[in-house]
């Protein structure tokens, strides 16, 4: 099911929002929290979220509240790995140096 | 199941169709999502779905989630494929082919476009040449018809109705010459006579002798070559026809004409038959003893080109 990191396209709808999880790492961020972020429509949104989960960058849980007491429904957060955020940097950085990873 | 109910009931921002439509797309597009993804995106994306706070955003937020759907499945189809390739037949590979997106999207439009251009050509192409063997004219043959001559043995002729014994062998007047009942009437100069029943051959009287005189045309009679059809004319036809009329004794027809023998056109037949007819009131009836009585008598309507 999962995916090696070499295998992820690296697409700008990615970019956008590996760029969104690494405005600060530790962050757990839903789907609706990214789509906010990056404006990116949910049809784009979901299969890179699911693709960089298979790929082993981001984890994914369910948020821990309760939907009666909190007033809506319990959502699913991703969050970046230590392996994810490792690719992101380096990703990244290749684009200071001019080359696309 | 409960907390499914919940999520629909929170979401009661804009109108309730709107609701209900995204819902309903939500619920469609993760039922079509790979198996072991289909209640946790199901969950995922109606909780984002009420993060959205217009009805139009929540709509379009569900249309996005089906072409998603679309997309995660066919990015999961390999492995399925892979994990069910070792335990079933290849059959099923074919069948996974033909079911997964590999048809979708680009190759169904070409395959679609493709279709329509097939179908048009077929149509221009066929109405075409329809058109084309349609004003497509059959060749010319020529037929050599036998010319009918007008030797044909004459038909035989119904005996005049006279009113003596002895039968007067009726003459053919030909219609084609100038009539001139001064000049002289052909029936006249072939006069026959007869004894009548009534002599006595005891009385040593000499018997009386009915004159009979055959009747025919007469003066006025129409010229045969004003019913000369101008169709015969070109082509050429000519003939004979026999005519049977019956008059009274002021030249008038009494039946129908009819003819006893034909041209062997049908045209000039049609117009003997017309000019027989239009000649009525100008036939010399029969005569007995110089007076006229009730007579039927064959003629001859000759139609001939001049040349």
């Amino acid at each position: 099911m999962g995916k090696s990191d070499g295998q992820v396209r690296m697409s700008l709808q990615t970019l956008r929002v590996l760029e969104a999880f690494l405005e600060n790492p530790s962050e757990q961020l839903s789907g609706a929290d990214v789509h906010q972020r990056c404006g990116i429509a949910s049809g784009t949104l979901y299969p890179i979220l699911l693709r960089l989960e298979s790929a082993g960058w981001f984890v994914s849980k369910w948020e821990s509240i309760d939907p009666a007491s909190a007033g809506r429904p319990r959502r699913r957060l991703y969050k970046l790995t230590s392996t994810g955020l490792k690719r992101a940097s380096e990703v990244f950085s290749s684009f200071s140096r001019g080359v696309l990873a | 199941m409960s907390q499914k109910a919940q999520l629909k009931s929170r979401s009661t921002a804009g109108p309730p169709w709107a609701n209900r439509a995204s819902h309903w797309l939500i619920h469609h597009a993760a039922h079509k999502a790979p198996g072991a993804l289909s209640d946790r995106l199901e969950e995922e994306w109606l909780a984002d779905l009420e993060a959205r706070a217009s009805s139009v955003s929540r709509l379009r937020f569900a249309l996005g989630v089906c072409w998603a759907t679309r997309v995660i499945a066919h990015e999961h189809q390999p492995a399925i494929v892979a994990a069910s390739a070792s335990a079933i037949a290849p059959k099923l590979l074919v069948l996974q082919f033909f079911t997964s997106g590999r048809f979708s999207n680009r190759s169904t439009t070409f395959f679609l476009v493709l279709s329509l251009h097939v179908a048009v050509f077929y149509l221009v192409f066929t109405t075409l040449s329809h058109t084309y063997t349609k004003f497509v004219r059959p060749e010319i043959e020529n037929v050599s018809v036998e010319r009918r001559t007008p030797d044909d043995p004459p038909p035989t002729f119904p005996k005049p109705r006279v009113a003596g014994a002895m039968p007067v062998e009726p003459t053919m007047p030909n219609v084609a010459v100038p009539l001139d009942p001064a000049a002289g009437t052909p029936g006249l100069s072939e006069a026959s006579e007869k004894t009548g029943d009534s002599a006595d051959p005891s009385s040593g009287e000499p018997p009386h002798v009915v004159r009979l005189v055959a009747g025919g045309p007469g003066a006025g009679f129409p010229d045969p070559d004003e019913f000369y059809p101008s169709r015969s004319r070109s082509l050429e036809e000519e003939g004979v026809a026999i005519a049977q009329v019956c008059v009274n004794p002021t030249g008038r027809l009494t039946q129908d004409p009819i003819l006893v023998s034909k041209t062997g056109f049908g045209r000039l037949d049609t117009a003997a038959i017309r000019l027989a007819r239009a000649g009525s009131g100008h036939y010399r009836a029969n005569t007995e003893d110089g007076h006229s009585v009730d007579s039927c008598f064959p003629f001859r309507i000759r139609f001939q080109l001049k040349k």
